[in-house]
């Protein structure tokens, strides 16, 4: 049976600058300290020829949001932002109030380089403060201070970009509920419009793996959560994501749109792609050359594809839950069969068996993770695999 | 056809590791059994795990022709013989169809209770043992030694043991010279109606059975019609030969050989180890004198991890019985673990080599439970019950007695360990019978619960002798001890599975410590696991395996999402060598757990 699409899921553009000033211990994301001067010119020459390649496959399809990530895309300047964005403009049609966010790390940041980057199209920041505690930013191998931290969110505001988000980290090495707390409340008093606070995860091919920091037990990681959750809620902040907090209105669409199963082009080095070919019946990841030499050498060409994959049913189902349930509000049905190509029915014995465990809420239209199902997520999500032989 | 005075029928009787089976493989090779292409190896071990574990659990033959010194042409059939105190039945059959036996020492490590027993085994059945040290070019051999210690421990001559090394070759020809002078040749009458012992039958996927036969009286070949004498059954002859090592067919086996025959017989019963083949029209008056069956000792469940798999286990363990009669198995239903089978083994090394191979070789995933022995039990009507699963056992107001079984062990250590191995043996709940100083030795026979032996006797024995003392063992009778069911239990319910029979005062300890292995076999999950220990209704130890607070990857924003799966592929990979049971995923090794308690000293 094929996949039935009677509409391609929502289109939304990722991109990838993949330097850092300096590599954190803990960061298993494609990052590279460069070797001498980023190639800015070349890279934003590359990043568009990436573009134009994948451009047939999406042709007429409208974008809902972009997000340039890293690395350190602070990096950039603001006029390579601008040729960057004109160029979107051109070839895909930006509309006027889609989401375009721009990750920013505060030991970066010139003055009043936000008003620049806004001025060239940027509306949205997600500022990779991790903590206020110099100690703990010391320990993060972090490049900013605790003051550069709290100069980059006023930076923000001045700038009028109060659609930022603060990434915070907690289960810090040696850290106690308290200072955790402290930092979810110095990061309140900033007024950003969205909160991702999220744990401190050891990723195994890091520094952090191969020389482990003590950090909290699962008991005082438990308090810690307790603690900051009903500080953002007391604050405003809704949970809506395992780690994303917001403001009314002020969820980040970006991520939302992969959360909901949405289709995405990824440019820029070892980014990942997933489009849904509707009329096909297919949906099929892509992703590209990891190394940045690599891929700056391939970019205009065939090579620049490292490797792709089409979904199969059994994939489309994990995929979807992996992300879908990932939300407090989980989904509603119709999103399953319109961005799986499939029934709801193709899951119902897996949802029974996780409502009976009591790990979900099977609702007429929607289906949601309880409370269990949301702390136990990887345990919810186990039911949606295939049984192995 | 070789006349009886040149024939020779033996066995090599040794520890592991006393060179046995590299002696045969010099035997081969003197004798030209294999070319040099085909000398693989300890020829003789031909199951992988036999190899792997260097030691042999099957009885098998080779039959050599060797030209001696005099210019005589002998025919030398070796039967093989197990090592393994689990088998040594087997031993008493191999023996039996032999007039001789080399007892092979190693020059260094001396005697060891094993080779005691075996050897008095064949004194009994009148075989001439021939004495031969091995490992004499080890710069450690001691023969004088040694000597002394066969004379002493076994009380048989031993000054003119030849001396060889089976490493080198040396004296392996002189070995064979006294072989032929000293053991006697076979007598019996070729005339006479048909007997023929079966020493050992085993399935072939492609012949059926297989009997290894000695021919005591007659001769027998292709397309007679043979009757099983204690079934009556009759069947016929296919083919005749003789393992050279190889198989190979001759036109008939007569007295004194020692060989094959197949025939249709489909079944492994159908032709049972110990019993006599005579011929159907010309029959023997009486069957030969047989062996004992085997007893199964150590009783154990095994249940598939998958409940699919339970056919797969049953066919499997089908196939194994085909080649091993002492194989136990009736279905098992166990609340905790559904459908399985209760299987019973001629003690722990045989139970090890079951499940390894069914897991290796039938591809099974396994839950094995702790093993245990049967229990004589009196009810308070009087009647007697074996139990052979703690599970099974009535409860405690309809007991009247509970009656264990008790081996008397026979073990050799030297003198500086004696006081370890009589501080185990004490801990053991042992009784002293015997102790003799025999040399630098020290023999020490000891009455012990069985149950006490199959948990982890054997490896204590060797971890508090440094690996020098050896250990022989039989069953002696049952006795009534103040024996207790220790039952566990996960969340409030009994796990049937879990449950061991135990000495009173050893189940405090046993409940508590049972009960702390649990809580760190079991692993953390989504609610408090309560493990509880307890003898009847009375709680005995308790302890918590908390819940895991969350489980779930904090990160995960589209893009690659490989590596977040291979994380949900490995805990659910996990969770298959797990048995749930209720609502709890308990681990393969936390219903083997009793054998990891009471270990620490």
């Amino acid at each position: 049976m094929l996949l039935s699409f009677p509409a391609p899921p929502p289109l939304s553009l990722y991109i990838h600058f993949p330097w850092c000033v300096r590599k954190c211990p803990y960061c298993d994301f494609n990052s590279h300290e460069p070797h001498g001067a980023i190639p800015e010119q070349r890279y934003i020459d590359a990043l568009l020829a990436d573009l134009q390649q994948q451009l047939p496959a999406v042709w007429g399809r409208p974008l809902e949001s972009v997000f340039i990530g890293g690395g350190t895309p602070s990096l950039l300047s603001p006029e390579a932002i601008e040729r960057l964005l004109s160029a979107l403009r051109a070839m895909l049609g930006l509309g006027p109030d889609i989401e375009v966010t721009l990750e920013a790390n505060p030991g970066t940041l010139e003055q009043g380089r936000f008003a620049e980057y806004r001025a060239a199209g940027i509306n949205r920041l997600s500022i990779g403060v991790q903590s206020f505690e110099d100690e703990k930013l010391q320990c993060l191998g972090r490049i900013h201070s605790r003051r550069e931290a709290l100069h980059a969110a006023e930076a923000a505001h001045a700038a009028g970009l109060e659609n930022f988000n603060l990434d915070l980290m907690f289960g810090l090495p040696g850290q106690s509920p308290a200072q955790a707390r402290a930092d979810v409340a110095q990061a309140i008093t900033l007024e950003p419009a969205h909160i991702s606070w999220y744990q401190l995860t050891i990723e195994p091919n890091t520094a952090f793996a191969h020389a482990p920091p003590v950090v909290p037990e699962d008991d005082a990681l438990w308090a810690i959560q307790q603690l900051g959750q009903e500080t953002l809620a007391a604050a405003g902040y809704v949970q809506y994501e395992v780690s994303a907090y917001a403001r009314e209105g002020r969820r980040c669409r970006h991520n939302l749109n992969y959360w909901q199963f949405g289709d995405y082009l990824g440019i820029g080095p070892g980014a990942h792609g997933k489009l849904t070919d509707a009329p096909q019946g297919r949906v099929e990841r892509q992703w590209r050359q990891r190394h940045p030499q690599a891929w700056l050498e391939s970019a205009a060409g065939a090579d620049v594809v490292a490797g792709r994959r089409t979904l199969g049913r059994e994939d489309l189902v994990l995929e979807f839950m992996m992300n879908a349930l990932r939300l407090r509000e989980g989904f509603a049905s119709a999103l399953f069969q319109a961005h799986t190509g499939m029934p709801i029915s193709t899951v119902e014995p897996a949802l029974r068996e996780a409502e009976r465990k009591g790990l979900l809420q099977w609702q007429l239209q929607r289906v949601l993770p309880t409370e269990r199902g949301h702390n136990y997520l990887n345990e919810l999500l186990q039911l949606f695999m295939p049984e192995e032989k | 056809m070789t006349d009886l005075q040149h024939i020779r029928n033996f066995s090599i009787i040794a520890h592991i590791d006393h060179g046995k089976s590299t002696i045969s493989d010099r035997f081969i090779q003197v004798c030209g059994g294999l070319t040099e292409r085909e000398m693989n190896e300890q020829v003789l071990d031909s199951m992988d795990l036999e190899r792997e574990r260097g030691i042999t659990i099957k009885a098998q033959s080779v039959s050599l022709h060797y030209t001696s010194r005099d210019g005589e042409t002998y025919l030398l059939n070796f039967i093989d013989t197990p090592g393994h105190v689990d088998f040594s039945y087997e031993v008493s059959r191999s023996l039996s169809a032999c007039e001789g036996a080399l007892l092979v020492v190693d020059a260094s490590q001396g005697v060891e209770a094993q080779t005691v027993a075996n050897c008095y085994t064949a004194i009994e059945q009148e075989l001439e043992v021939v004495p031969v040290l091995n490992k004499i070019d080890l710069p450690s051999a001691e023969p004088e030694r040694v000597i002394d210690e066969i004379e002493e421990i076994i009380g048989i001559e031993a000054h003119d043991a030849v001396q060889v090394s089976a490493k080198t070759g040396l004296g392996i020809e002189d070995l064979l010279e006294e072989l032929v002078r000293r053991i006697p040749p076979p007598v019996g009458d070729s005339d006479a109606p048909l007997q023929a012992l079966i020493i050992d039958s085993w399935f072939d996927n492609y012949l059926g059975v297989v009997c290894l036969v000695r021919v005591v009286n007659g001769r027998i070949r292709p397309k007679q019609k043979f009757t099983v004498m204690s079934t009556g059954r009759s069947h016929q002859v296919e083919r005749v030969g003789i393992f050279s090592p190889k198989m190979k067919d001759l036109p008939e086996l007569g007295t004194g050989d020692v060989g094959y025959l197949i025939s249709g017989i489909k079944e492994i019963d159908g032709a049972p180890v110990g019993d006599t083949l005579t011929l159907t029209d010309n029959q023997a008056k009486a069957p030969l004198p047989g062996f004992q069956p085997s007893q199964p000792r150590v009783f154990a469940g095994l249940f598939p991890v998958s409940s699919d798999d339970y056919e797969g286990l049953r066919d499997a363990l089908g196939k194994l019985r085909l080649n091993d009669a002492s194989l136990f198995y009736e279905p098992e239903t166990s609340t905790a673990l559904g459908f399985g089978f209760r299987c019973g083994f001629l003690g722990m090394l045989h139970m090890e080599i079951i499940q390894e191979r069914l897991e290796r070789e039938y591809d099974l995933d396994l839950i094995t439970t702790a093993p245990t022995v049967v229990y004589e039990v009196i009810t308070t009507k009087g009647e007697t019950l074996m139990v052979d699963n703690p599970s099974k056992l009535p409860p405690t107001n309809l007991v009247a007695e509970i009656r264990e079984p008790i081996i008397r062990a026979n073990i050799l250590v030297p003198q500086e360990y004696i006081g370890n191995v009589i501080t185990l043996c004490i801990e053991k709940r042992g009784v002293q019978k015997n102790m003799q100083y025999l040399g630098k030795q020290v023999s020490l026979t000891y009455e012990l619960p069985l149950s006490e032996v199959v948990l982890d006797f054997f490896d204590r024995l060797k971890s508090v002798s440094r690996g020098f003392a050896s250990l022989d063992y039989h069953f002696q009778r049952f006795e009534t001890g103040d024996l207790v069911r220790l039952d566990i239990m996960i969340n409030g319910e009994v796990v049937d599975a879990l449950a061991v029979i135990i000495h009173r005062e050893q189940a405090q300890i046993r409940g508590r410590e049972l009960a702390d292995k649990m809580k760190e076999l079991i692993p953390r999950q989504m609610f408090d696991v309560a493990v509880q220990a307890a003898i009847g209704n009375q709680i005995i130890a308790r302890t918590n395996v908390k819940a895991l607070r969350k489980n779930v990857t904090a990160k995960c924003y589209g893009g690659d999402v490989s590596r977040k799966r291979k994380l949900l592929e490995k805990q659910k990979a996990g969770k298959k060598r797990m048995k749930q049971v209720g609502s709890v995923e308990i681990p393969q090794e936390a219903f083997f757990a009793v054998l990891h308690v009471g270990k620490k000293q």
